[in-house]
């Protein structure tokens, strides 16, 4: 089972296996993980689930970011960046395995 | 304070209700008696009425009601701060649900705040999150053209009870695990719990239902099935089997949050659609927009409020609010919130993207939302596909049903 790993503002390291099929946000949310709401439960329709993917993927092959996801993305609570993702449209596949992203302070 | 919800308890602090229990330190510059949700005026429009509070009445301000006293919330943004904010606007008592206090238990997970609440939307997440209501969407369409195939050629409906009703209500009872030929009773039940304001009939319906549940909890654990109450019935958390009351308050939480949510929105809308044709028109001409489309509607035609009691000591907007009070969040009204949602009565289907309040937001944020989302979805493109032309029957009275779920009681169409 892929493998991702949390890191949250503080720098407290999670590691967590999330099943190929689910996403990012619920890896997090199943693991009673902080950092990451996901009020909408995953319909790319809040911002609450906000994430910063580790540099060292930023040239690996994730879900392409929509429309949607850029616009709920301005909403945000936490300051946007190139490597912002809403980590419920990050859908995991063992390509992912050891994903790393970060955990803002506020998802609100 | 930590809740067992193995172990429910009446909560401590009684729900403030009547003239008699008007805390001291509301100013009676801020009291209302609206009659909301019952009231006539509300009930002529119930929509209009909600969107009109924002030039009729303060931001803030205190509704006093034989059910209940509570500060009610139309802001947007007030609504939003609310319900993210669960330590200071918590859920524990919160419904207005007739419990025995001899036999108490907590409605799952709705009562349970945070850290406690994760635990329990872990076990039916999966079941309704959006990957998770797709596996449904043959059924659903399948079902949406049944139910056209019996009005079809009649030429005429009343849609409430024609479609309405059965299409959300029967796909709800297939997840449950639920006999379809108790749709109806069910349907009464949740009725008698939430459009009367008889305590008696509500506590009668209370136990009918509570008897009723506690049968089919035991009929699951015996023969396991894979509908969410055998699901429930059978879950864990903590690394131990559920308590009793844990599976029936969740069971029965479910039980009355799926039937008359979807059905309300869907009258609604077919009412709009009834009235507006052009409108409709502008649907069926944009189908790569539906989702776009749902949503709107669904921040238009909002049905439902959210009521939080006040855990702390608290100031907003310089209204003082005290441990012990309650409020409630007018959904619909903050939907209407022109300072988010310019002029909020039009139904505009290119507004930038909102957070909207139709399903609430934070972690007790609805849990069939996506499901809602589905069911209205696939309504609109079946009907529209084969009724598109469709009009309120020339005579018909548009009545609202009072209550806390808004939506007019019957929608007679013809076409």
């Amino acid at each position: 089972m892929p493998r991702v790993i949390y890191i949250e503002h503080d720098g407290t390291r999670h590691e967590v296996d999330v099943p190929v099929g689910e996403n990012v946000m619920r890896g997090a949310l199943y693991n009673d993980l902080p950092g990451i709401v996901g009020e909408c439960g995953g319909a790319c329709s809040c911002a609450t689930c906000h994430c910063y993917v580790d540099a060292a993927w930023a040239d690996k092959v994730l879900p392409p970011i929509s429309e949607t996801e850029r616009e709920l993305l301005e909403g945000a609570a936490a300051a946007v960046r190139p490597e912002s993702r809403l980590s419920c449209q990050i859908a995991v596949s063992p390509e992912l395995d050891g994903l790393i992203v970060h955990l803002p302070e506020h998802q609100f | 304070m930590a809740i067992d919800a193995a172990n429910p308890v009446p909560p401590v602090r009684p729900r403030p209700a009547g003239e008699a229990q008007i805390g001291a330190h509301v100013p009676p510059e801020l009291v209302r008696r609206t009659g909301m949700p019952f009231g006539e005026d509300f009930n002529a429009g119930p929509h209009a009425y909600m969107a009109a509070l924002h030039q009729t009445q303060p931001p803030i301000f205190y509704d006093v009601s034989p059910m209940c006293n509570a500060w009610q919330l139309i802001k947007h943004e007030d609504a939003l701060f609310a319900l993210r904010h669960p330590e200071i606007f918590g859920n524990e008592g919160g419904s207005p649900f007739p419990r025995d206090h001899d036999d108490y238990f907590y409605l799952l997970p709705v009562e349970i705040d945070p850290p406690h609440h994760r635990k329990y939307r872990n076990i039916v997440d999966p079941l309704f999150s959006p990957q998770g209501v797709l596996k449904l969407e043959g059924k659903i369409r399948k079902l949406a053209n049944d139910l056209i195939d019996e009005v079809i050629d009649k030429g005429e409906c009343e849609f409430t009870t024609d479609f309405g009703r059965p299409l959300p209500v029967s796909v709800f009872l297939d997840l449950m695990g639920l006999p379809q030929d108790k749709r109806d009773t069910f349907v009464q039940w949740a009725i008698n719990l939430l459009h009367t304001q008889d305590r008696a009939l509500m506590v009668e319906t209370m136990n009918l239902v509570t008897g009723y549940l506690k049968q089919v909890i035991a009929e699951k654990q015996a023969n396991p099935d894979d509908g969410v109450i055998s699901r429930i019935a059978h879950a864990e958390v903590d690394g131990r089997p559920m308590a009793p009351k844990e599976i029936f308050g969740f069971v029965f939480f479910l039980f009355i949050g799926g039937l008359d949510t979807v059905f309300a929105v869907l009258n609604n809308i077919w009412l709009w659609m009834a009235e507006n044709p052009d409108r409709r028109q502008e649907i069926i001409g944009r189908p790569d927009d539906i989702d776009k489309v749902v949503e709107e509607l669904l921040r238009r035609w909002g049905v439902t409020f959210s009521g939080r009691s006040v855990l702390q000591d608290f100031e907003m907007r310089g209204v003082q609010m005290k441990a012990g009070d309650r409020i409630t969040c007018l959904l619909p009204a903050c939907n209407f919130d022109p300072d988010v949602f310019p002029d909020p009565l039009k139904v505009d289907f290119d507004r930038p993207r909102k957070t909207i309040l139709a399903f609430t937001v934070g972690v007790h944020s609805c849990m069939g939302a996506h499901l809602a989302r589905l069911e209205i979805k696939i309504a609109l493109q079946e009907w529209l596909k084969r009724i598109p032309d469709f009009r309120v029957k020339p005579g018909a009275v548009i009545e609202y049903k009072p209550g806390a779920v808004i939506g007019p009681e019957s929608v007679p169409l013809v076409w």
